[in-house]
Parts: structure tokens; C-alpha cells; sequence
């Protein structure tokens, strides 16, 4: 039997912004066709790190390693990191006056393929990716989350996913903002993504999204460090017993 | 001829001497203009340097000797626009076509098709004999002797210019496309062009500033331009200003238009050329209703000067005036933008609004903005803002997130910053635009 390698892997991460440290020595493993949920308090790191493990200069990876299918990330540029299969969807998606969700796609699709490659299937697939996300075609010809509702960038952000087919998929906060229906629709589009091919990371606040795309391992972070690993059960008992519960517990291991 | 030589002369050197013999024919009221005209420029100082509006750049820039400018052929590239103007003209995307070759010939095309309608479309030398009465009417009524130095000069220089009347009640489908070529190295240009809109009409104008020299050591050329523009009662006009000159040429463009009660006024700046160029875009809303909106946008690469000023003067009340005024600077360009909004003592109820930004693609470039405010009433809702800086770091790590190449992104960006303004432009024209544009991003 051929080791299992991981699709995705992080070791020892520590992410600065602004000469402050936020995160700091964080490791994880995800195996092709897994599910993993990141939970923690606000400001405890969650975003600088999926930040840092797409190439946002703004934050810095001091100390540490990425390794996509086996490739370095951190020699890459953003771009470079996101042709080779990682996507990251952002918790506050940017406006981009001016350029349309279309053309935008079109662009990214179009970095995915051959120079001269044929694009005449685009509109077909966008069209079809949008109605699978109920979102209205006429959508494609505004300008990229330029005045859309929180819930609307967040689709148009799976959106993406869905069109780029990425390997390895961080998803932040995606189903805050969203409402009842829309968290159902996104969810079953992040379903609809998943293989037993490509790997999830999930950073989300709710037990609520975990009950559409559940995870493998729940994995909590606090002030810039995994401190506690389960399976689902334990994003139920957090939402039972919040974060100090967490914190009480680690505090009394290290007593230990 | 270098600035330092010009500098070293002293002013009378830049008289206007006797008026060349073609320019005094025509009717006495005309010549008595251009003597009045010749007297204000050789009577009046060079402004001083760090005046109002003459901040940042020379004006003796803008004088020249005139013994050593030639009366040149066509610029280098005139054959192949004019080829494009004519091809846009034969492809019915255009209604007529006005070349202006420095003030020398005036050609049109079109104009015929539309004899019917009372539109004329005439050079300005015709239309002095052909069109007597509205040529006085409305010549040198916006931008006259009175309006500054530099403007006296091309009153008393302008050798030809054109001329468009749309009577009252017509509308014009097409747009209407004049395009000036300014000559070669060592050259100077007048061009001069009268528009007027007639009661609820609407018409559209495309006027194209193309040529000049290409290279600075051959020599330096010249151009001082004139535009002047009414819009009658409820008419509603649409004028595109594309300077798209070489770049080693040096210009200064005044546009004055004033509009009456219930007309409608859109100013679309586009300037990408010349080396030196300094624009003055007025406009004067007089009468209740009126409403005028400017969208300006130049793009600044290597070493190009930019000076733009816009005024919108509220003379009556209930009127409505915007001005959203976009600059891209990248090399070592750079652009300086005053912008006055004046609302009269008696012009209650006003609305007025204006908005520059500036987007700096790289250190090195130069970006001024200064908003004036002359409101001498309470009565009004008025806004400015102005932003200057590089382009949002997050918006281009956005972008590479999705796999663009770092270029690829800031001319994505680039080319969302100009989409408003691109977008109320004709099709062709808009492609003709965004192809400037992703010329001036290239290398990025
Ligand atoms: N661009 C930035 N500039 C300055 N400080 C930042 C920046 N991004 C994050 N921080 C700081 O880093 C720390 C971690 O923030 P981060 O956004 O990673 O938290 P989070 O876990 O995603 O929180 P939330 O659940 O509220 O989204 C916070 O103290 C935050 O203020
Ligand atoms: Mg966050």
C-alpha cells in the first residue's frame, strides 16, 4: 500500500502584520476529500492565517512551511498560488469598481488555460454555476462587489469556487452574512465542489453551516494557535459551552 | 528652441507684430476683433508664475517665437488617422466629418446629407460670408479678448476654424466628428471652433486633436485652441474632447460653453497626449433647468504635463452641475487639476458636485488637486471630494488570489477606474479610447 500524502499541509506558521505576531506556530495536515472547520474567537487569527496561506503581502509568514500536492507555496507568488489549485474566499470580498463579474471570471478562467484555448464554453458554464447558486444572470455585467449585500458577495465568492475548481479550498466566515436560504444554497454549492479529490478548510463562528458541510476535524484557535482538536462533536459543545470552556481546559493541561 | 532661450528674451519679443494679410480679410467686424485681440495679447503680462492657475506650469511655455515657426505639412501619423476619421465617417458611425489641417483647409464630408435639417457645417472663413449674422452673434462672445492673454492670442492668430449651427428642433443621430491636426516640428496651430445648439435640440460632437511633433530635438511645435459652445433653450449637447496629440508638442485649449434654461450639457475630457498641455473647461449654466456634467480623464506616461482647470459657473437658480474628473499617472508624469465651482448670489437652489481622483501606478509621478468653492448663496447642495494615490494593494492581491498575474491585475484595475467614463462614450469610440488606454498600460 503507497503512503497516503497529504493534498495540503502547513508546519510551525507564524504570521506578522504590522511587527505583531498573530499567529504563531500553527500545523495542520488535510488529506484529499477532507472537511476541516477552524473555530475561534474574533481576533484570535483565523483570517491572517488563511491571509498568509494565500500570499497577501500585507501579512507575513516569519517562520514555517506550505505545501500544496507536495509544492512549496511559499516560493509563489499569489497568483502562482492560485493557478496550482488554492483558493481562498474571503471573509470581506473587495469591491473592484469598473469590472464586471464576467469579465473577471473570464480573466481567471482564462489564467487556468492554454493561451489560444477556446473560451466559447464560458458563458455557458457561468450561467449554469450561477443558476446552481440562484444567483440572477444579470449579476455577471455589475461591477464586482461594488454595492452588493454582505449575503451577495459571499455567493458571488462560491461563485468563484465554483468556476476556478480549486484543489484545496479555504473558505472564511462564508456563511456569515448570509440568510437561512442563501446558507442552505451556498452550502449545497460547497457540496456540490467537494470531492473525494480536493480538501476544505472551513473557518466559520456557527455550528449551523457545519450541519450542511460537515467536517472531519473541528480544530479551535485561539490567540494565534490551535489549541484543541475534535471530531464535529466539538463545534456542538462549543456552541454549548463557549470559549472559555476551552480556554479553562488548556489552561489546566499546562498546569499538568 | 529651448525654454531657456525663450526665457531670456524679454516679453516684447513675443509681440504680435502686424496682422498677416489673410487674416484681415473678411468683414470689419471680424478684423476689428483680431486687432482688439492682438492689442490685448502684446498689452498684457505674461501671467506670474504661481498666480492663480499658474501654479505649475509656465506660461512662458505656451509663447513662442513666431519668425521661426513654419507653416507646415501634415504631422507625421495624419495620414493614418485621417484614414480611420474617414473609415468611421464611410461606416455611418459618424454623421459628418470636419478635418481641420492646422487652420490651413478646412475639409468637411456629410454635411450635404443634411442641408435639409438647416444643420451647417461649415469652416469658420465660409460661414463669415455664408452665415454673417450668427457667426457675429456668437463669435468671440465666450472666449474673447477679455478672457486672458493667451486667449487673445489665437483671437487675433486663428487662420481657420469650424463652424456648426443646428437650428431649432433637430436632432442629429450621429455624432458629428471634427478632428484637427496640429502639423509638424516647428509649427504652430489656432484651431477655432463655434457650436450652436439650437432651441430643443440635440446634437453630439466628437472634436479630435491629433499631430505635432514627435520629436523634441527636431523641434518643438505648438497649438492654442478655441472652443466656444451655446446651447439654446432645452437643447441637449454632447461634446467629446479627445486630445490625442504627439509628444512633443505643447498645448493650450480654452472651451467655454453656456447654456440656457432647461439644457443639457455633457462634457467628456479625454487627453492622453502632447507634452506639455494646459486645458481651461468653463461652463455657465444661465438659465433655470440647466444642467451640465463633465467627465474628464487623462492618462499621463514618460514625461507629460498636465494642467486642467474646470469651472462651472451657476448664473441662474435651479440649476445642476458634475464634474468627475479621473487622472492615471504612471512614468514620471504629472497632472495638476483646479476645479471651481461658482454659484452666484442669486442662483438659489442649486446643485453642485465635483470629484477628482487620481491613481498613481508607480513613485515618481505628481498629482495636484485643488478644489475652489465660490458659493455666494446658502440656498445650495454642494459637494467636492478628491483622492490621490497608488492603487489599493488588496484590491491587486484580490485579483492574484484568482490566478491574474500581478500586470494583469493593475490593468484590470486601471481599466475598471475608467469604465464609467468609457461606457458613455460610442462604441467605436469607446474602443478606439480603451485602446489608448491599454497602450499607455503596456509593460506595466
Ligand atoms: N491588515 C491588518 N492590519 C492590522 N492588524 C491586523 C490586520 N489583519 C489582522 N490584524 C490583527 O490581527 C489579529 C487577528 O485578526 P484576524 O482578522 O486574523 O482574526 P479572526 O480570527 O479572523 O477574527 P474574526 O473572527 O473577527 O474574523 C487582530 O488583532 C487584528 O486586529
Ligand atoms: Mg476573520
Amino acid at each position: 500500500m503507497t503512503e497516503r500524502k497529504p493534498l495540503f499541509e502547513f508546519k510551525n506558521v507564524h504570521v506578522k502584520v504590522d511587527e505583531t505576531e498573530v499567529v504563531n506556530g500553527v500545523s495542520l495536515k488535510i488529506y484529499p476529500g477532507e472537511t476541516h472547520a477552524i473555530m475561534g474567537p474574533n481576533g484570535s487569527g483565523k483570517s491572517s492565517l488563511a491571509n498568509a496561506l494565500m500570499g497577501n503581502p500585507s501579512y507575513t509568514i516569519t517562520k514555517g512551511e506550505v505545501y500544496l500536492d507536495g509544492e512549496n507555496m511559499l516560493e509563489m507568488e499569489p497568483d502562482k498560488r492560485s493557478l496550482a489549485g488554492l483558493f481562498l474566499a474571503f471573509q470581506y470580498p473587495l469591491p473592484i469598481p469598473g469590472v464586471t463579474v464576467a469579465n473577471f471570471l473570464r480573466s481567471a478562467v482564462k489564467a487556468r488555460r492554454a493561451k489560444d484555448d477556446d473560451m466559447s464554453d464560458f458563458r455557458k458554464t457561468l450561467k449554469a454555476e450561477m443558476d446552481g447558486l440562484s444567483i440572477d444572470h444579470p449579476f455577471a455585467a455589475r461591477y464586482l462587489n461594488d454595492g452588493f449585500s454582505g449575503g451577495e458577495k459571499k455567493r458571488i465568492e462560491i461563485l468563484q469556487l465554483a468556476m476556478l475548481k480549486p484543489k484545496m479550498a479555504l473558505l472564511d466566515e462564508t456563511d456569515s452574512g448570509l440568510d437561512i436560504d442563501a446558507l442552505k444554497i451556498v452550502a449545497q454549492g460547497i457540496n456540490r465542489f467537494h470531492s473525494d479529490k480536493n480538501g476544505i478548510l472551513l473557518i466559520t463562528h456557527y455550528q449551523r453551516m457545519l450541519n450542511y458541510v460537515k467536517p472531519d476535524f473541528v480544530h479551535v484557535m485561539m490567540r494565534g494557535k490551535f489549541v484543541k482538536e475534535g471530531g464535529p462533536g466539538l463545534a456542538m459543545e462549543l456552541e454549548e459551552k463557549g470559549y472559555e470552556w476551552v480556554e479553562q481546559e488548556t489552561a489546566q493541561k499546562v498546569e499538568v | 528652441m529651448s525654454v531657456e532661450q525663450l526665457k531670456d528674451k524679454s516679453e516684447t519679443d513675443y509681440n504680435i507684430e502686424e496682422l498677416a494679410e489673410e487674416l484681415t480679410n473678411g468683414p470689419d467686424w471680424l478684423t476689428d476683433q483680431r486687432r482688439n485681440s492682438q492689442k490685448v495679447f502684446n498689452d498684457t503680462p505674461v501671467p506670474r508664475r504661481g498666480l492663480h492657475l499658474w501654479r505649475y506650469t509656465d506660461p512662458y511655455q505656451f509663447l513662442f517665437n513666431r519668425e521661426k515657426m513654419t507653416e507646415t505639412e501634415v504631422s507625421a501619423n495624419h495620414a493614418s488617422v485621417e484614414k480611420t476619421a474617414v473609415s468611421q465617417f464611410k461606416e455611418n458611425n459618424t454623421s459628418c466629418l470636419a478635418i481641420d489641417l492646422s487652420g490651413r483647409e478646412i475639409k468637411i464630408s456629410g454635411a450635404e446629407n443634411f442641408q435639409k435639417d438647416g444643420l451647417v457645417v461649415s469652416s469658420l472663413s465660409r460661414a463669415v460670408t455664408s452665415h454673417p449674422e450668427l457667426v457675429e452673434k456668437y463669435l468671440y462672445q465666450l472666449v474673447g479678448n477679455k478672457t486672458g492673454k493667451f486667449e487673445a492670442m489665437n483671437g487675433a492668430l486663428w487662420h481657420d476654424g469650424v463652424f456648426i449651427y443646428l437650428p431649432d428642433g433637430k436632432q442629429l443621430e450621429k455624432p458629428l466628428h471634427i478632428l484637427h491636426d496640429a502639423g509638424r516640428e516647428n509649427s504652430s496651430s489656432f484651431p477655432r471652433v463655434l457650436i450652436v445648439v439650437g432651441k430643443n435640440s440635440e446634437l453630439t460632437v466628437i472634436d479630435e486633436y491629433s499631430g505635432g511633433s514627435t520629436d523634441s530635438e527636431k523641434g518643438i511645435s505648438y497649438s492654442n485652441g478655441v472652443v466656444e459652445i451655446f446651447g439654446e433653450q432645452d437643447s441637449r449637447t454632447r461634446y467629446v474632447f479627445l486630445q490625442r496629440q504627439a509628444s512633443a508638442i505643447k498645448s493650450y485649449y480654452t472651451y467655454r460653453s453656456q447654456i440656457e434654461r432647461g439644457a443639457s450639457m455633457l462634457t467628456i475630457a479625454l487627453s492622453f497626449g502632447g507634452a506639455l498641455t494646459k486645458q481651461n473647461f468653463g461652463i455657465t449654466l444661465n438659465g433655470p433647468g440647466a444642467e451640465s456634467t463633465i467627465y474628464g480623464l487623462l492618462f499621463g506616461t514618460d514625461r507629460q504635463h498636465f494642467d486642467n482647470h474646470t469651472i462651472h459657473q451657476h448664473s441662474a437658480g435651479q440649476t445642476r452641475s458634475d464634474i468627475k474628473f479621473k487622472v492615471v499617472l504612471r512614468d514620471k508624469s504629472v497632472s495638476a487639476y483646479t476645479g471651481l465651482i461658482r454659484i452666484e448670489h442669486d442662483a438659489k437652489t442649486c446643485e453642485a458636485y465635483q470629484e477628482n481622483r487620481n491613481l498613481l501606478l508607480n513613485k515618481g509621478t505628481r498629482a495636484e488637486t485643488i478644489p475652489e468653492l465660490e458659493i455666494l448663496n446658502e440656498d445650495v447642495s454642494c459637494s467636492h471630494g478628491a483622492t490621490i494615490g497608488p492603487i489599493d494593494p488588496d484590491m491587486v492581491f484580490y485579483l492574484t488570489s484568482r490566478g491574474l498575474s500581478k500586470s494583469e491585475a493593475v490593468r484590470t484595475i486601471v481599466s475598471g477606474f475608467v469604465a464609467d467614463i468609457l461606457k458613455l462614450l460610442p462604441d467605436d469610440l469607446k474602443q478606439r479610447i480603451s485602446g489608448f488606454v491599454e497602450q499607455r498600460l503596456e509593460n506595466i
